[in-house]
Parts: structure tokens; C-alpha cells; sequence
């Protein structure tokens, strides 16, 4: 091949080889997901492991839910307050404050805070030991990783994620009372009331909708970068974890926020 | 008569990625004896171990323990492989989240059906073996590096394997603390009915321990056989081994008249308050 053919030929290259790692990744990537939903149920010892992570990724995360839930409402309340009273339309309020957090806000917000919380923790804890050769020891052992692991995490995921989703919910829309009725002086029957009449099951059952699929998206991507952390170039050992556990934080939030305008999309 | 395998290698090829650390080894490990596999830093001594136990697949070659080709192994064959290997890892490999005594128990609860205070004497009764009563209830964490090894060996025995990999057991440990791990190997030895595969590039526990040894150099196998032929081997990279004697070097040796010795301190006055 000629120097001027290789010359024009190389970003093509070099861009292909790009988009057939993408690629390749995100066929991992699934086959990481769906290796991991299958072993949720592989007997009752998961049971017991489930509890933990649910302890650990649902429980202790209620204070942080509730702070973030607590003040993206009060924010909401102020700034729909503003807004809707220039036309005259405040008592739009509970509406506005309700549909933007249900639909939106406490989906992504949870599965946000949940990503950095809980997600972080979740790709150390893998990738030291994965770089501490305990994940070798569980596969000598005949334990599968993946089941040990990876599988009760993303149960504790699936069912965490909605109930604090709805947790956020409930902090938000009372936030947003707080602010708009109690500070700025709207009127609660009529806030209340826009609240209940705006929200349909349509929409809870969208918000819920996103927050499992938030839920799996950031239990796999954190997972599979702790897991696979020994595989990273140029970084191995401990800042091999560190660097994983960053751009699993990064990935979740990206993929999370991508995936909410298709399913916004989709869904309404 | 043992009922401990053999272990033997063909032709093997290992190493990562299709990148050959060490070809062509054709490598025998008598059954019920200890064998040492030895050589310098990078030759492919703990890679070994992870191809013979299926933690990664060859890239040429084959693996036999006992009659069995490890690699052809599925299903129930390749699960009761791995139940008849027990695994010492360098620095323990406990699992942080689980005391001492779960860890222990963590094979017995997954592939038994035993009871749990039939599982708790059994994890009592090895870590009585390797001298750590009373540290059930403790963290990894709470343990000395020497500890950790010997409840890391415990865990490795509590399946009653066939085959004991060890690798690297004595890094770390100080001349006391290895001696008692190379007795304390040779007491498992005699206690059970297995081979016995130690990476180790300590030469004191070679010595100690080796009924055969193993020495992989310039990615293949430089020596087989037993301590006494190994210490009469007139090779002169095994003599330099042996003897640790430093390579010597095509390019020249740094040395100090080379240098001028003022650019090698540290100039005081620039240091920081």
C-alpha cells in the first residue's frame, strides 16, 4: 500500500477500530446484564446476599434521597412559582412541581446520586478484588463469581431503585409545597389538588419504568468496570480501581441521561 | 499407594492475550510429592499455575492431572476438578468482607450438604491445624501477613483437595516465619494424601521442601528433576541461579567513576522549608 493511501485511509481506520470496540463492549456489556439477571435466581443461598445489598444500596441511601428529593423540590417550587406568576398561573404549581419530578427528575436524579453513592462502591469493592486475586480464589473454589458477586447486587438494583424513586417523589412534591405554599404564599387546597388531578397511573408507571431500567443500566456498567478492571491499559492495580470506579461514575450518568430521552420518547 | 494425580503438561504453550510467556513445556510433577517450581521474576511461574488450574487456556499444548486433560473438561467433570484443587494465593486472597471462619465455611456451605455445626468443627479443626484458634470471629484485615497465609492455607485445605497449588508462599515473611511455613507444608504433606505444586523463588524453601523442581528461565523449562541433580547441574545459567550471580551485561555496567558524584546528591540549600 502506498504512503498516500495509508495516509488517506488512516482515520478511517483508526475510526473503525473505534466503533468495533464500542461495539464489541456493548455486546459485553449484555452479556454481563443478562448473565447477571439469570443468576438472580439461582437458589435461595442468593436470598440472604440480596438482603445485604439491599441494606447496603437501598437503606443507606434513604438520608442522601431524601436531602437531594428535599431540595430539587423546594428549587422547583421557587422557580414555577416565578415563572407560572408572571402569567398569572400559579396555581399550576402542584402540577408543574408534580409531573417534572415524576416523570423526570426523580428517575434520573435517584439513579444520579445512586450511580455515585452506591455505584462507586459497588466497582471498588469488585475491582479490588479483583486485583487482590479474591475473584480468582471464588472461581478455584467452584463459587461463580458472577452469582457471588454480581447477581445480588443487581437484584438489590432492581428493587431499590424504584421504591427510592418513589421515596424522592414523595420529598419532592413536599419540598415544592414547602417553597411555593408555606414561603411564597400559593394556596395548598389548590396545589394538593393540581398534584393529584395532573398525575395519571400513566405517569407513575413511566417514572417507575425508568427507574428499573436506570437500575439495570448502572449495576452493569458499575459491575463490569470493577470486574473487567484488570483489563484496562496502562492502569493496573490500584489505580486500575480508581480509574474504574471514575469512569463507571461517568458512564452510568451519561448512559443514564441518554437513555431517559429515548425512553422519554418511547413512553410519552 | 497415592491417590493424589500426577500432573504433566504437553507442549504447553502460556501466557496472555496470544502472547507466549514461556513454549514448549513438557513438564512432569509426580503425584504425592512436592514439587517446587522455581525461576526468576516474570518467567511465567504463577502463569503456570493459573493455566494448569483453568483460570486461563493455553495457547498451545495440553494439561493432564491424573488421566484427565484439564482443558477438555464440562459440565460435572470440570466442577469436580476444581473441587479436588486447593489454592494457596500470594498474599492469601481471603475475602475481605467475610471473618476467618466464613471464609472457611464459604466452600463447605456451596457444595456440601453438611450442617452448619458440622461445618464449624471442620473450619475449627483446620485452622487448629494450621495454628489459628480463636481467630474465627476476626477480619482478614485484623491478621498479620503470616497469618493470613496460614488462613489462606487452611482455606485451600478445607476441601480436602488432591492437589495443593502454593503460590509464592513464603514472599514476604521473614527467614522465622518462612521456616515455620515450609514445616508447616510438609506437615500437610504428611497429614494428607496429595501432590503438591509450591511457586517459589525463596531457594532456602526450595531446598526445605522440593522433592522435585521445576526451573522455567528464557521462556521455556531449563531444568527438571530433583534437588540433588539440580545442585549438580554444571549449567551455567542454573549455577548463576543457584549462586545468585548477576547477569552479565553486553552493555556496560553504571558504575561511580562513571558519573560525576556531585550530580547524584541533593543540593541542601535548594530543599523546601
Amino acid at each position: 500500500m502506498s504512503q498516500a493511501v495509508r495516509g488517506i485511509s488512516a482515520p478511517f481506520a483508526t475510526l473503525g477500530a473505534a466503533f468495533l470496540g464500542f461495539v464489541g463492549e456493548l455486546g459485553a456489556l449484555a452479556i454481563f446484564f443478562l448473565d447477571s439477571l439469570r443468576l438472580v435466581f439461582a437458589g435461595w443461598g442468593q436470598f440472604a446476599k440480596i438482603i445485604r445489598q439491599i441494606y447496603f444500596i437501598g437503606v443507606q441511601s434513604i438520608s442522601v434521597i431524601a436531602l437531594i428529593g428535599g431540595f430539587a423540590g423546594m428549587v422547583m417550587g421557587m422557580q414555577l412559582y416565578f415563572a407560572l406568576s408572571i402569567f398569572g398561573a400559579d396555581g399550576f404549581l402542584g402540577a408543574g412541581v408534580g409531573l417534572s419530578m415524576v416523570r423526570e427528575l426523580a428517575p434520573v436524579l435517584t439513579a444520579i446520586m445512586l450511580a455515585g453513592r452506591a455505584g462507586s462502591a459497588m466497582t471498588a469493592e469488585i475491582g479490588v478484588m479483583r486485583i487482590s486475586e479474591q475473584i480468582d480464589a471464588l472461581t478455584i473454589m467452584d463459587i461463580n463469581p458472577m452469582r457471588y458477586l454480581v447477581a445480588p447486587k443487581m437484584a438489590a438494583c432492581i428493587i431499590s431503585f424504584p421504591i427510592l424513586t418513589t421515596f424522592f417523589n414523595l420529598i419532592a412534591i413536599s419540598g415544592g409545597w414547602l417553597t411555593g405554599v408555606k414561603l411564597l404564599g400559593a394556596n395548598e387546597g389548590v396545589y394538593w389538588s393540581r398534584v393529584q388531578e395532573s398525575l395519571s397511573w400513566s405517569d407513575i408507571e413511566g417514572g417507575l419504568i425508568k427507574s428499573l431500567v436506570f437500575a439495570c443500566i448502572v449495576c452493569t456498567i458499575c459491575c463490569f468496570e470493577g470486574y473487567f478492571t484488570h483489563t484496562r491499559k496502562g492502569h493496573v492495580g490500584p489505580e486500575g480501581v480508581s480509574q474504574s470506579t471514575t469512569s463507571a461514575v461517568v458512564k452510568a450518568c451519561v448512559v443514564t441521561l441518554a437513555s431517559d430521552y429515548i425512553l422519554t420518547s418511547i413512553l410519552w | 499407594m497415592t491417590k493424589a494425580p500426577g500432573i504433566r503438561t504437553q507442549n504447553l504453550s502460556i501466557g496472555y492475550g496470544g502472547v507466549p510467556v514461556a513454549s514448549d513445556l513438557d513438564l512432569q510433577m509426580p503425584a504425592g510429592k512436592v514439587t517446587v517450581v522455581v525461576g526468576g521474576s516474570g518467567c511465567g511461574k504463577s502463569t503456570l499455575i493459573k493455566h494448569i488450574l483453568r483460570l486461563h487456556d493455553p495457547i498451545e499444548g495440553r494439561v493432564f492431572v491424573g488421566d484427565h486433560e484439564v482443558h477438555s473438561l464440562s459440565g460435572k467433570a470440570a466442577r469436580c476438578f476444581k473441587q479436588r484443587m486447593g489454592v494457596l494465593f500470594q498474599d492469601g486472597a481471603l475475602l475481605g468482607s467475610l471473618t476467618i471462619a466464613d471464609n472457611l465455611a464459604l466452600p463447605l456451605r456451596e457444595h456440601t450438604r453438611l450442617k452448619d455445626p458440622e461445618i464449624l468443627e471442620i473450619v475449627r479443626n483446620k485452622l487448629q491445624l494450621v495454628g489459628l484458634e480463636g481467630t474465627d470471629a476476626k477480619y482478614p484485615t485484623e491478621l498479620s501477613g503470616g497469618m493470613r497465609k496460614r488462613a489462606g492455607l487452611a482455606r485451600a485445605l478445607v476441601m480436602d483437595p488432591q492437589v495443593l497449588f502454593c503460590d509464592e508462599p513464603t514472599s514476604g515473611l521473614d527467614p522465622i516465619l518462612s521456616a515455620e511455613l515450609d514445616h508447616l507444608l510438609l506437615e500437610m504433606m504428611s497429614h494428607f494424601d496429595m501432590t503438591m505444586i509450591v511457586v517459589s523463588h525463596d531457594l532456602a524453601s526450595m531446598r526445605a521442601i522440593a522433592d522435585h523442581v521445576v526451573l522455567l528461565g528464557d521462556g521455556r523449562c531449563l531444568f527438571q528433576g530433583s534437588v540433588e541433580e539440580l545442585d549438580a547441574s554444571e549449567d551455567v545459567y542454573l549455577r548463576r541461579f543457584l549462586d545468585r550471580l548477576p547477569e552479565e551485561r553486553t552493555t556496560p555496567r553504571l558504575t561511580m567513576p562513571a558519573l560525576d558524584p556531585s550530580k547524584l546528591k541533593i543540593d541542601c540549600s535548594r530543599l523546601l522549608d
